[in-house]
């Protein structure tokens, strides 16, 4: 490991502190435990963990060159070794020089090497007696170190908060997000409110020029210039909650985010121990341990990274009389760089000096496979070619075998890193190395959406996973196999229809045939495929929210986001997509007798279960069906759109359907609507009222059948 | 003077009444249930397990899951499972329901939302006074009972919904 800069060794001490202060916690626990425990009976569980504790510190010490930590534990842990092995027996007396020892452990965290030599090896003397079974003669060293230790508040600026309690906090900064967007909207409404009334007044003013108005108008102008007044402050407010929102969430994220030096901290004695295994000799260069990003990213690439580290090692690097055959320096240099890209990416490289990959190996293991074809593989250039080491789906060995070792677990780097919406790339040269990158984003909880719709739903697909977005023509989709197929680049790409492939009912195209099909091309590892969607509605950051319990695993979706509406989205899993769509999808028969002029009914429903089941019903009856949820809101897409029929429930808020069936029959326009009423409301004066108010059906929800509603819907329409 | 030292003795005997242990007062075991509306059945559900009672504006349906699954909400940031408790117990489902309100149910393992048409009110339910069965049921979505009150409301039990095995949506893609 070369010698790290000063800065790097600031960062590596304080990640050491924190460390240090848990080990410590455990210990002076533990030793309190056994304190109390009868001598007589042994306790084998707790002295092994405190006996870990001590091992951990001292290795952690060791890394940091504490060398006093470091001396100390050693001596502590001898003790613990001769406890467990039962060569003696723990006295009372034993454990205050081993409480006062982690005290001084403590104060050499806080302060390092503020100790004086002799006094540390009088301290390490004192332990080590108490590990050997000759006579121990303790009495006098007592006084010598009884002086307060300073508290380990003093100086320590980190607390440990457990992490669920950071995601709860987390979770509802992330909910503020809704209040930024309704302050925003407020704002908006009272500004559209202010000048519609202005114009009002500006008319107003004009009409009646001056005279006995000019009073109310006076008055009237008063209003307007507090509405103007109460529009800015909303305005004003608006910006105000957005700026402390967003400050709040770039704060909470912050909060989980963490040096990469803790993951790297594991690999300097991995380099050792396995270079030293297989007689092979590395030097080790971290850079970038001070980079911070999503904790959960850094847990989840500590496998990727191991691996990639030990690859090195096992395949990458030669033997140092190799090394020297070639001309080059017997010790090998493994890089581990850590870099921050485009402000929210984070770029790990693992690299090292050795003899690189053969690229002819890889393809010539990927033919072996059928990955590719002979032919295919000769055309191949180089990066492709390389990029057929990441392969999975084989889970025998022998890629691993031929290509020497690099395969198989590199597919697992692959779909970890994919999985957290990230990269992986490999360089190589012959002769002089090798070089993986892996590229991240800095935070987990949010990564790019393309939003699509299909059966009237929107889906998030990650937009990592979307090669392309487009349109074609329906009469350009030719089948292959009886598979539908689009042509994309002078290349076939199978296309297949998301409705489909998340078994949902594809709603019927509107009225005017649809000339053109919005796709998505959505790629993982080597699949790529084209989806049918009805539309796209755009790319968007999203918010990763998990399906807990009890949706522990839901077919082709990989969890939800909420959209600034409030709605849930789910979020589509690629990976599951592309193996549903292998299965036989049958093409759909081109839309049948769409002659039939389809009519259109306005339900109305407040309650949304049953508005949607309604809107089933005469959906799968034919009829062209937009909603409604109150009668306010249906009276103003009645008076927008054309309608052949309501079909609406009785109490809702704002405007219920009795009163919404009056305003029908009072319209000049609407008078001939056939309306039916579908209701709880069973009582005959409830009956009477509907029927007084012009229903031209009441329908009781107790005893509701859809055939009783087709049935009248098509007596009347 | 006398109404007032009228009061004070009336506040006295309130104060008295309310500040005896409530064992006391009902000398026998009762379990408090949040009292809800299915169509035009009643049930209720021990107070224990309900965190809250939301309002239910919006749906979001999750495709390849059990018909009794109706979809997802976002309840404050949190996506909560919502659930029909008829389609779960299998009762057959007659009418339209008005569905307004998702009673969101907590356990150490999981929160459910189960929807209800409208949510009466909290109750005390003497156990005494729950019948186990009645004769005609045939047993299905009985499992999911603690008994039926005289005045035919429904005590589910929680702890048994909860811990359904069947409850846990599991879905693999077929190969």
């Amino acid at each position: 490991m070369s010698i790290p800069d000063d800065d790097f060794l600031k960062t590596l001490l304080a990640a050491f502190q924190v460390e240090a202060q848990e080990h410590l916690q455990v210990m002076s626990a533990g030793l309190l435990e056994l304190e109390k425990a009868p001598a007589a009976s042994p306790t084998p569980d707790l002295l092994e963990d405190v006996y870990r504790e001590a091992h951990s510190l001292k290795g952690a010490a060791r890394a940091v060159s504490q060398t006093h930590i470091e001396s100390l534990c050693q001596a502590m842990e001898t003790v613990f070794a001769a406890w467990k092995r039962q060569a003696i027996q723990p006295l009372p007396a034993d454990f205050d020089t081993l409480h006062r020892a982690t005290d001084l452990i403590q104060q050499l965290v806080d302060v390092p090497g503020g100790i004086e030599p002799a006094r540390l090896a009088q301290m390490v003397a004192g332990i080590e007696q108490l590990g050997s079974d000759s006579p121990r003669p303790r009495a006098p060293e007592k006084p010598e170190f009884a002086e307060p230790v300073l508290p380990a508040t003093i100086g320590s600026d980190t607390i440990r908060v457990a992490a669920r309690k950071l995601d709860g906090l987390i979770l509802q900064a992330e909910e503020m997000l809704a209040v930024k967007l309704m302050a925003s909207q407020r704002a908006g409404d009272l500004q559209e409110l202010r000048l519609q009334f202005a114009e009002q007044l500006r008319e107003w003013a004009k009409a009646g020029a001056g005279g006995a108005e000019s009073e109310s108008l006076h008055q009237f102008r008063q209003v307007e210039g507090k509405l103007l007044a109460l529009s800015h402050s909303a305005e004003h407010d608006s910006h105000a909650i957005s700026r402390m929102v967003d400050d709040l969430l770039d704060g909470s994220k912050e909060l989980l985010m963490q040096p990469f030096l803790t993951l790297l901290n594991v690999l300097p004695k991995l380099v050792r121990d396995l270079s030293r295994d297989q007689a092979k000799e590395a030097d080790l260069v971290l850079s970038g341990g001070e980079v911070e990003i999503d904790k959960r990213i850094l847990e989840e690439m500590k496998d990727p990274l191991i691996h990639l580290v030990r690859n090195c090692i096992d395949h990458g690097i030669e033997k140092p009389d190799e090394r020297t055959r070639h001309g080059k320096p017997s010790r090998a240099t493994i890089t581990v760089s850590v870099t921050q890209v485009d402000g929210n990416k984070v770029e790990i490289a693992v690299a090292d000096d050795g003899a690189g990959i053969a690229v002819e190996k890889v393809t010539i293991a990927a033919v072996n496979h059928r990955f590719v074809s002979e032919a295919d593989a000769r055309q191949l250039d180089e990066t492709t070619a390389l990029s057929l080491m990441f392969l999975s789906g084989v889970s025998t060995a022998p890629i691993v075998t031929e290509i020497s070792g690099r395969g198989l677990g590199l597919a697992i780097v692959r779909e970890k890193a994919e999985r957290l919406g990230g990269r992986v790339s490999v360089q190589t040269q012959a002769g002089k190395g090798t070089t993986f990158r892996i590229l991240l984003p800095l935070t987990l909880a949010t990564f790019r959406g393309t939003l699509v719709q299909a059966a009237g739903q929107p889906f998030v697909i990650p937009t990592a996973n979307v090669e392309r977005v487009g349109r074609v023509r329906e009469a350009e989709i030719k089948t292959v196999a009886n598979h539908e197929t689009i042509a994309l680049n002078g290349r076939a790409v199978a296309l297949v229809r998301l409705a489909n492939v998340l078994e949902l009912p594809a709603t019927s195209p509107t009225e005017g045939e649809p000339v053109w099909l919005p796709f998505v091309v959505v790629a993982a590892g080597e699949k790529r495929m084209a989806f049918g969607v009805e539309a796209v509605l755009g790319v968007q950051e999203v918010l990763v929210k998990p399906l807990g319990k009890p949706l522990v695993r839901i077919r082709n979706i990989a969890g939800a986001t909420v959209l600034g509406s409030g709605t849930a989205v789910l979020i589509l899993n690629v990976a599951d997509l592309l193996q549903s769509a292998v299965k036989v999808w049958p093409v759909a028969k081109s839309a049948p007798a769409r002659a039939v002029e389809r009519k259109a009914v306005l339900v109305v429903e407040d309650s949304i279960t049953s508005r949607m089941l309604l809107k089933n019903i005469l959906e799968s009856a034919g009829y062209q069906v937009k909603t409604a949820v109150d009668g306010l809101d249906a009276l103003s897409k009645l008076k927008t759109e054309p309608f052949d029929g309501v079909v609406s429930d009785v109490q809702m808020p704002k405007l219920d359907g009795f009163s919404l069936t009056e305003k029908i029959r009072a319209d000049r326009k609407l008078s001939e609507m056939p309306v039916v009423l579908v209701t709880a409301l069973e009582r005959p004066e409830d009956r009477e009222r509907g029927v007084d108010v012009g229903a031209n059906a009441y329908i009781v929800k107790s005893s509701f059948d859809q055939s009783n509603l087709l049935e009248a819907l098509r007596r009347l329409m | 003077m006398t109404e007032t030292e009228n009061k004070k003795r009336i506040l006295k005997a309130r104060a008295q009444a309310l500040a005896r242990d409530p064992a006391a007062r009902t000398t026998e075991a009762a379990i408090e249930v949040v009292e809800f509306l299915l169509a035009t059945e009643r049930y209720g559900i021990e107070t224990g397990y309900v965190r809250e009672v939301f309002p239910f504006k919006e749906l979001t349906p999750v495709p390849s899951t059990p018909a009794f699954l109706m979809g997802i909400v976002n309840v404050r940031g949190r996506i909560i499972a919502v659930i029909d408790l008829k389609k779960f117990f299998d009762l057959p489902t007659n009418g339209l329901h008005d569905l307004h309100k998702v009673i969101i149910l907590q356990s150490e393992e999981m929160d459910l939302g189960i929807l209800a048409d409208d949510v009466v009110g909290v109750r005390s339910v003497p156990v005494s006074q729950l019948q186990a069965s009645l004769p005609t049921l045939s047993g299905i979505g009985q499992q999911y009972w603690r008994g039926v009150t005289g005045d035919r409301l429904v005590v589910l039990d929680a702890a048994r919904i909860l811990g359904d095995p069947k409850i846990i949506v599991q879905g693999k893609v077929d190969k």
